[in-house]
């Protein structure tokens, strides 16, 4: 069998893609994909943790991570297309006023 | 690990299958191809537009959220049919309560016309 | 042979580990949305497939249902909906933060290298078999999370559904036709 560690390792290697991506594109979408990519590392996490642990708390709370990941996404591409709308870009860089 | 062996059989047949159709249609179909071949089929009528440079409907955003929404609500729904019988009546009220919130976007969304496709 | 059969469950570990990880720097790499919306996609599954593999079936069903079928579907529509092809992506890929890239890389490492040296503290496994018990009698995964959600965690779940709420009621108040600024075209509509 794998061992824990390994899983914590795949989740860490997945996470920070995830964050350099929120930090480099400029895509206002792809970084909202990079977002979801470190949400799933996160569950990846918890699960690792929970098959660790023999604890089914890690699973519960990755079907709250999930959930919650939904619902970000759903306001974040609401937010694109507001963006869209207003400034006609979807340039993350471009969204630096408070009033549109 | 050897209950996922029908899944395995299962999946390897769904990606062969289609890999496999297509390189023997690629094999045996006689190819002329032309560029007026590739484009959209608009009833015989010369295409105005290609998918790509036109943009979609604000209403699909819309119709989107509210699938992912209930799509989440599912997620809830079969872990509670499964345990059913042994939450008896508590875990019906528990999701009664969470079906009545989830019922408020639901009437919200039906009064904003928000699901009519005018 | 033997060494196939012995070590299964290794080998299935890093053939998925380095498609996820792949797919991963896909979403990084490739300037096109729709690419790299599918390759986050593939990421999505194989994270899947690893769920499974550390007994969470539940999760890994759910990880394909919400992720591959929900969130991606809205991932599409919005990129279909704000049409990028128009929005030059060679101008839109890196923003002027990604020097902090950099210091993001060197975290990386830092935290590989404690992952690694302290991983004994975590190092084992279980064996799943709580994963799927409930009260001594041993049944399905779904079942065990079933019967924890919905007595333990009943707060958080009565309330993820007001996060839901403001989920749906957001999008409808974003989506609004009578925002003033309408996105012209509508070319999707028959």
């Amino acid at each position: 069998m794998i061992d824990a560690t390994h899983y914590v390792v795949l989740s860490l290697i997945l996470f920070c893609l995830g964050l350099i991506g929120v930090m480099v594109r400029r895509n206002f979408i792809t970084v909202l994909m990079s977002l979801e990519l470190m949400f799933n590392a996160v569950n990846l996490n918890l699960i690792a943790f929970s098959f660790r642990l023999s604890d089914l708390a890690g699973q519960v709370l990755a079907i709250f991570v999930i959930t919650v990941a939904a619902a970000e996404a759903a306001i974040g591409l609401g937010l694109i297309i507001a963006l869209v709308r207003l400034k006609d870009t979807v340039a993350l860089d471009e969204a630096d006023v408070m009033r549109g | 690990m050897e209950h996922y062996v029908p899944i395995l059989v299962f999946s390897v047949v769904a990606i062969t299958i289609p890999i496999l159709l297509l390189l023997v249609t690629k094999v045996i179909r006689a190819g002329s191809p032309d560029p007026i071949k590739a484009e959209p089929y608009e009833c015989g009528v010369e295409p105005t537009s290609f998918a790509l440079d036109t943009r979609f409907s604000i209403r699909y955003y819309v119709i989107a959220v509210l699938f992912v929404v209930f799509d989440v609500e599912t997620i809830f729904l079969f872990p509670w049919a499964v345990s059913f019988d042994r939450l008896a009546l508590f875990g019906f009220v528990e999701m009664v309560i969470f079906l009545a919130i989830l019922l408020v976007g639901y009437v919200y969304a039906w009064k904003r016309g928000a699901l009519e496709w005018a | 042979m033997d060494f196939l059969v012995v070590n299964f469950a290794e080998i299935l570990f890093y053939c998925l580990a380095v498609l996820t990880v792949a797919g991963g720097i896909g979403v990084l790499v490739f300037k096109s949305p729709v690419h790299a919306a599918l390759s986050l996609l593939f990421t999505f599954v194989m994270v899947a497939a690893l769920f499974l593999l550390l007994h969470a079936e539940l999760l890994g069903a759910v990880q394909v249902l919400v992720y591959g079928g929900g969130i991606m579907v809205l991932f599409l529509f919005v990129i279909m909906l704000v049409n990028v092809k128009t929005l030059a992506p060679e101008q839109a890929f890196l923003s002027r933060l990604a020097p902090l890239a950099v210091v993001a890389g060197v975290l990386l490492g830092v935290l590989i290298a404690f992952a690694l040296i302290f991983g004994v503290l975590v190092s084992g496994h279980g064996d799943g078999t709580a994963l799927r018990t409930v009260g001594g009698a041993e049944i399905g995964n779904t079942e065990a999370i079933g019967a924890v959600l919905y007595t333990t965690y009943l707060v958080p779940f009565e309330i993820v559904s007001v996060v839901l709420l403001v989920a749906m009621i957001g999008a409808i108040v974003f989506g609004r036709r009578s925002a003033g600024l309408e996105i012209e075209g509508g070319g999707g509509e028959s």
